[in-house]
């Protein structure tokens, strides 16, 4: 589907020549963890952004000291609930749409102003995440939207080879979507089972010799040798459940350890979003 | 979203669905194992005009046809590469994906994700409709996931193929479309053949006319030792591999149901989308004995990609317990108070849709069950094995 | 690659070895689909046409494609023949994706309704719709023709009352329109390669009759040489006619033989063995 209401950069984009005065060593050096394995990045999240919707958020995450590498900036905007159009089939439940879109700017590729594959992709996996979440009985024939912008991705500018990471930063990105939206669900005054947050764990190789990969809980792409599997869980931490699981990667069978164990740091680090989480929503209720 | 389209069933039906998928063993509608899939009809290699095709009639009728095109395509040259290039075989900073291989002479090859391109046509829904994305994606992630399939596409460092996925859903979606979907490209993959590479190194490629000699994208093991020519482009270590397949799996109460039809779905706990990928039986019996040291049957499984499938279930409407109706005499005073009485202790047999997520622990057990040895996986890659041979 | 009409003349041979009046190889089946109230494979050469019917039906939501739709559309008198036309990346020799909105996709969706709405009796179904779903498998010529054969067959097979079959074939002229070429000689039933260089044209007909329902010609062309086309393409209709009733007829015996549906007092005119 193309664009054709707006004026667009042409489509073959070009990368400018890269010249580098580094000697050639330093460009192998790619930044690496300072972070222990366990500990997510600091968030930065605040509720009632935005006066004219019913809810919304804010969700930053944490730049790290180099320049260069940006963090995750998000918003976040519910509107609703409200009633459903006339036309619309009867409802028992509260009808939930999510938008998620990448702001122009958002990332190296630059993203048209209509909603890519994986936009609607990512939009699919928030919706199964807060439909586990929100007590959808509770509207019956009404509908709510929310409405996430991506306003800065989580990627690092240098590392323009990097091939196949975007996926990776999807599921960074997806777990940030899923907080902010909580958090502007909760503002928007829905009721919900409890509150949901994304973590995301990744099994990783730093090393290229063949030592054994370790658990690293929210990993920046560009920080690991080799990423080798990931997950990104919702989590409700009151209830113990998960309400949507997405995890890519390539495991043996015989080792589902490994893959529990994944999990286990992925809700983790849901936890810990979830503590930021409640402790935004306790500041604005006190 | 095809997986939320509405389920004409009432909340009675509902809730004796669900009590009967709750049994042990569960009491499926239409008679099956909860391990069982519907039955099938599949064929290979029908249209002539594409590189690989399938065709796989499930026997509620639903339909789908995938063809495999390739296509010879420049390589995009990343400025900072040549320098890497110029040195043979050292693997400098940026071989991300590729230093498995290292000292078999292969270490050149690459791949990359945008080789691939597939596109999923369901009757009735927009081109842009975000179910239709969800499902091409969950296809395409279980491809790729691995990073091998697009090595497989690569020629020279100037050329590879782009391979287009065609998947089209020929009848109406009666069922949630996906696992219908993946085993038809499983067989298509299987059945695609590319023509075999006549030109050598980085020159421009040019390719044998004669399509008996073309190899299989994924070459079969049985002929792979007999004309081993055919078959040296190719790398023999993940030669065994096969394309991947998603299973569709769902829970409800302790039970694991595989393969559900719509109507089981209308009643899911929680539902998953597994994509594995298993080595042919040949090539596990020697990796086999040497890893595991034990003789075991069945496939050497890798688990590629899960994701949870919004079930059904939660947007049907609840029933209202005869204690609550006032139909049957409940107070008509505050509807606050019929409220709170739908919302406390579920009643037996009266429907409500599930609320919250899945436990861990229900995952857990989900996962385990499809990558079980010798379980579902292993029967179905068999039968389309088979098929495909057939 | 350019067409070579120069060998014509010699063995009255076209490229691939047919006569003139020859039609390539037609294979057909119905009730390829068990969800479907009817279905229909069709192959005219190289060219595959898978073709599904659903209806008739109460209407769905209306929706604003416009694709298609054919009879008495909001009238409510008679029922609306909607068409829709998936053409897969995969059906032409180079892939090419074709979107849903593609206006020869709309033109081809229209003329299929119209001549299918044409010989239903849909009037017998007021407020509700036949929802024609075709799939265009593999390309090569007369694609039309190869669609509306197919649906033919596939309403047949849903049990849709009808006045008679609507088959279709095309046909065209031995040399091209610049070559003026007064003796030219028709051809029938075009594959792609003749169907790029020749003009052409795509007819229909009612049944055994010579009633044309559907003419469709978008090539340049001499009107003295049009005559001709136009029978020999009837001519080819009648022929595709007499395949599509083998095609009913046979699957009908053998539903009868194994004991799918009751030998009715219908069947008695069909000669059963």
């Amino acid at each position: 589907m193309n664009d054709r209401r707006r004026i667009n950069g042409p489509a073959g984009a070009t990368l400018a020549p890269f010249f580098d005065d580094a000697a050639p060593q330093d460009l192998d050096t790619r930044s690496t963890r300072s972070r222990p394995p366990n500990a997510t990045r600091k968030l930065l999240l605040k509720t009632g952004v935005t006066p004219s919707a019913s809810g919304s958020a804010y969700l930053e995450i944490e730049t790290s000291a180099k320049p260069g590498l940006s963090g995750l900036k998000l918003s976040c905007s519910v509107h609703g609930p409200r009633a459903l159009p006339k036309s619309a089939p009867f409802s028992p439940h509260i009808v939930l749409s999510t938008h998620v879109k990448y702001a122009p700017f958002a990332t190296q590729q630059r993203r048209g102003y209509l909603r890519d594959s994986s936009e609607r992709d990512l939009g699919i996996h928030l919706e199964t995440a807060l439909r586990g979440a929100i007590i959808a009985d509770r509207w019956p024939k009404s509908g709510v939207d929310i409405i996430v912008s991506i306003i800065e991705g989580d990627q690092d500018r240098e590392t323009s080879k990097l091939q196949g990471d975007e996926v990776w930063d999807m599921m960074n990105t997806l777990s940030g979507c899923i907080t902010v939206a909580a958090a502007a669900l909760a503002d928007a005054g829905i009721d919900c089972v409890d509150t949901v947050a994304g973590g995301v764990a990744a099994l990783v190789q730093d090393a290229d010799d063949g030592s054994a990969p370790s658990i690293a809980v929210d990993p920046i792409p560009s920080e690991h040798k080799r990423i080798l599997a990931a997950c990104c869980v919702a989590y409700l931490p009151t209830r113990d459940e998960v309400t949507n699981l997405w995890f890519r990667g390539d495991l043996p069978a015989s080792d589902l350890d490994l893959y529990t164990s994944l999990v286990g740091h992925g809700i983790q680090a849901s936890k810990n979003a979830n503590r930021v989480l409640i402790d935004c929503l306790s500041g604005t209720v006190g | 979203m095809a997986s939320s389209q509405h389920v004409l069933l009432s909340p009675a039906e509902l809730a004796y669905l669900h009590a009967s998928l709750s049994l042990t063993p569960p009491i499926r509608p239409d008679g099956r194992s909860p391990t069982q899939f519907r039955p099938l009809v599949a064929e290979t290699g029908i249209l002539p005009g594409t590189n690989g095709s399938a065709r796989i009639c499930f026997a509620d009728g639903t339909e789908a046809i995938v063809g495999v095109k390739a296509e010879v395509e420049r390589t995009a040259q990343r400025p900072g590469e040549e320098t890497v290039f110029l040195e043979e075989g050292g693997a400098g900073g940026d071989g991300d994906d590729e230093e498995e291989e290292a000292g078999q002479g292969l270490d050149k090859r690459k791949g990359d994700a945008s080789w691939v391109e597939m596109t999923v046509e369901i009757p009735g829904l927009r081109d842009d409709d975000s179910g239709t994305a969800f499902l091409a994606a969950m296809l395409s992630e279980a491809l790729l996931a691995d990073g091998e399939f697009a090595k497989r596409l690569w020629i020279n460092r100037r050329f590879h193929w782009k391979l287009y996925l065609d998947i089209i859903l020929i009848s109406p979606p009666l069922s949630y479309p996906l696992p219908l979907l993946s085993l038809t490209t499983h067989l298509a993959l299987l059945s695609t053949r590319l023509p075999r590479l006549k030109s050598e190194g980085d020159e421009d490629p040019f390719f044998d006319d004669d399509w008996a000699a073309a190899p299989y994208l994924f070459p079969r093991t049985t002929s792979s030792s007999s004309t081993p020519s055919s078959t040296t482009t190719k790398s023999p270590t993940p030669a065994a591999t096969r394309p991947p397949i998603t299973l569709l799996v769902m829970a409800v109460g302790n039970n694991i149901i595989f393969d559900p039809s719509k109507e089981e779905l209308a009643v899911a706990d929680v539902a998953l989308a597994v994509s594995v990928t298993g080595l042919s039986p040949s090539h596990e019996t020697e990796t086999g004995g040497g890893t595991a040291g034990e003789k075991q049957t069945g496939r050497n499984l890798r688990l590629l990609s899960i994701r949870t499938i919004d079930p059904p279930s939660r947007l049907t409407a609840p029933g209202v317990a005869n204690a609550a109706n006032t139909a049957y005499g409940a107070s008509n005073g505050t509807s606050n108070g019929t409220q709170k009485m739908a919302e406390a202790e579920a009643v037996e047999g009266v429907w409500r849709p599930p609320r919250g997520g899945a436990k861990r622990m229900v995952l857990g057990a989900l996962v385990q069950k499809v990558l079980e040895r010798g379980g579902v996986v292993d029967e179905v890659l068999d039968a389309l094995e088979g098929a495909d041979s057939g | 690659m350019p067409l070579d009409t120069s060998t014509y003349n010699l063995a009255l041979l076209r490229v691939d070895g047919r006569r003139w009046n020859e039609l390539r190889r037609v294979h057909a089946q119905i009730r390829t689909q068990a969800a479907a109230d009817g279905s229909s494979y069709l192959e005219m050469g190289h060219t595959k046409v898978m073709c599904v019917v659903t209806g008739p039906s109460e209407p769905g939501p209306r929706r604003g494609t416009g694709g298609g739709g054919a009879g008495g559309a909001g009238a409510g008198g008679a029922a609306e023949v909607v068409v829709s036309i998936v053409i897969a990346g995969f059906s032409s020799v180079d892939r090419k994706r074709h979107g849903r909105g593609d206006k020869r996709t709309l033109e081809l969706q229209s003329t299929v309704a119209n001549a299918l709405a044409a010989s239903l009796h849909i009037h017998l179904f007021p407020h509700s719709q036949v929802n024609i779903s075709l799939h265009v498998l593999s390309q090569d010529g007369s694609l039309l023709a190869a669609l509306i054969n197919a649906a033919a067959l596939a309403c047949v097979d849903a049990g849709i009352p009808m006045t008679d079959y609507v088959a279709a074939c095309t046909a065209g002229s031995t040399s091209t329109y610049a070559a003026n070429d007064e003796g030219a000689d028709p051809l029938l039933d075009l594959n792609h390669q003749e169907e790029q260089e020749l003009p052409g044209l795509t007819v229909a007909t009612l049944g055994e009759s010579d009633r044309v329902v559907v003419l469709v010609c978008e090539s340049r062309v001499q009107v003295s040489r049009l005559e001709g086309m136009l029978a020999v393409g009837v001519d080819g209709c009648k022929q595709v006619r007499e395949i599509l009733d083998r095609v009913v007829r046979e699957k009908g015996r053998r539903m009868v033989q194994e004991g799918t549906v009751e030998k009715g007092i219908g069947l008695n005119e069909m000669d059963v063995d």
